[in-house]
């Protein structure tokens, strides 16, 4: 390294250590870090040293639908209190407002359809996606990178991502027959998941993956089109597997029952548990100044900080490769769900050498 | 309610241990695998993910338990 690029590096990693403990010791009034608050979904963007965006509340209940504006204009409305804080035991007056809303006459909500963070950076990851395929297939319909070789950056670099999805994923879990129908969906999801994890990288940015509904609707929709293109062997392999004595198969077909609905369960958990893992670790390290900074004041934790910037920055490079890594396994294991349900066996003397039972 | 954090510590360290133990067995294998066939390289680190990925998904489950022992 050139003793000018170090030089560069030592003022990067003091700039950001000391805009770090500034945004610490700027939360003077609590030397907490709510690590759980961070991860959970929020009704606004959070752009914290400027301000936040409160986002658009949709309620469904006795007066029919109603919308605001934000969730101050639902509380000005006067139908909607803010009760968070009551129930909690906490006064009032010394926080914003939680938008934890309920209605003011004590009639229950019927559905609360407001948009909220998560939601938002959900559609924002479908804009880029169609932003990013949309030019692609045009090119590739009117014959650039079929006829001709792939032209530009930007072909080229997404075009190793698709034949990667297509022949590594694809057709190598699903077999040459079937794969072009599940192509499409393996590609999308992948990109999908690939562009909401890669939310959660930059500045604030959410990463809607590390919430469990998100990641439970991607495993539905591959569990939907598991089960709708079942084959007839992959049902009756679930019901009345073949080549067991009869009353093992009393045993088998509940753990076979059971089985279905394990995978997509696993596939929820794991891409939850993986980037709701990631922030709470970074925010883990970074929450180290303000502990420092709570036990030993600020001077040791401007004197320390740098050390957890730079073990930030380590898993933080981690998570990019989780980001990506994450995204093909998701994919990998739907193709590898689909692929086992689409099979058709040609032997049906002697499946359970070739059936692969996993979890 | 202490109880239930020093549950949620303890599953949370045992789960990890599990998990190691068994993404290490996958890693010495699949290492094993590589330096004796260099070509089959991709196919080993395919299917080294999938197990480590399964893996993974029960340690998480053990996981989801201890997260949910400890914000009750």
């Amino acid at each position: 390294m050139t003793p000018t690029k170090s030089l560069y590096l030592t003022i990067l990693l003091f700039v950001t250590s000391f805009t770090t403990v500034l945004a610490a010791s700027a939360e003077e009034n609590s030397k907490q870090v709510d690590v759980l608050d961070k991860l959970s979904n929020h009704y606004y963007l959070d752009f914290k040293p400027v301000g936040k965006i409160e986002l658009p509340r949709i309620f469904w209940d006795e007066d029919g639908v109603s919308m605001y504006m934000s969730s101050t204009n639902a509380l000005e409305s006067g139908k909607y209190v803010d009760t968070y804080y009551e129930t909690a035991g906490l006064p009032t007056e010394d926080y914003p407002v939680s938008y934890d809303l309920v209605r003011a006459d004590g009639t229950p909500l019927k559905i609360d359809m407001s948009l909220s963070s998560h939601l938002l950076y959900f559609w924002f990851a479908g804009f880029i996606l169609l932003a990013l395929a949309i030019p692609l297939a045009r090119r590739y319909s009117s014959g650039v990178g079929r006829d001709t070789e792939p032209k530009g950056t930007f072909q080229n670099m997404m075009e190793v991502f698709i034949v990667f999805v297509r022949d590594e994923i694809a057709l190598a879990n699903i077999g040459p027959k079937k794969y072009k129908k599940f192509t499409p969906y393996l590609i999308t999801a992948f990109f999908m998941i690939l562009i909401m994890n890669m939310f959660g990288l930059v500045p604030w940015g959410v990463s809607s993956t590390a919430d469990v509904t998100v990641t439970a609707a991607l495993a539905v929709t591959t569990f939907l089109l598991t089960q709708l293109n079942g084959s007839k062997d992959h049902w009756r392999h679930v019901f009345w597997f073949p080549g067991v004595p009869a009353w093992i198969r009393v045993i088998l077909t509940p753990v076979e029952i059971i089985g279905l609905f394990t995978k997509p369960f696993s596939l929820t958990i794991r891409l939850f548990a993986n980037m709701a893992s990631g922030k709470v670790l970074i925010y883990s390290i970074i929450g180290l100044i303000f502990i420092f900074s709570g036990l030993f004041g600020d001077g040791v934790a401007y004197g320390t900080s740098w050390i957890w910037v730079l073990f930030a920055l380590f898993i933080y490079l981690i998570k990019t490769v989780v980001a990506f890594l994450q995204a093909y396994i998701f994919t990998m294991l739907s193709a590898l769900f689909i692929g086992m349900a689409v099979e058709e066996h040609e032997h049906h003397h002697d499946h359970e050498h070739e059936h692969v039972h996993t979890a | 309610m202490e109880m239930a954090y020093l549950a949620a510590g303890l599953g949370a360290g045992i789960t990890a241990i599990g998990a190691g133990v068994g993404i290490g067995i996958i890693g010495k294998g699949a290492m094993e695998a590589t330096a004796r066939q260099p070509e089959a390289t991709s196919e080993i680190r395919t299917s080294m993910l999938i197990s480590a990925a399964f893996i993974e998904g029960v340690a998480l489950f053990g996981q989801v338990v201890c997260f949910i022992l400890a914000i009750k």
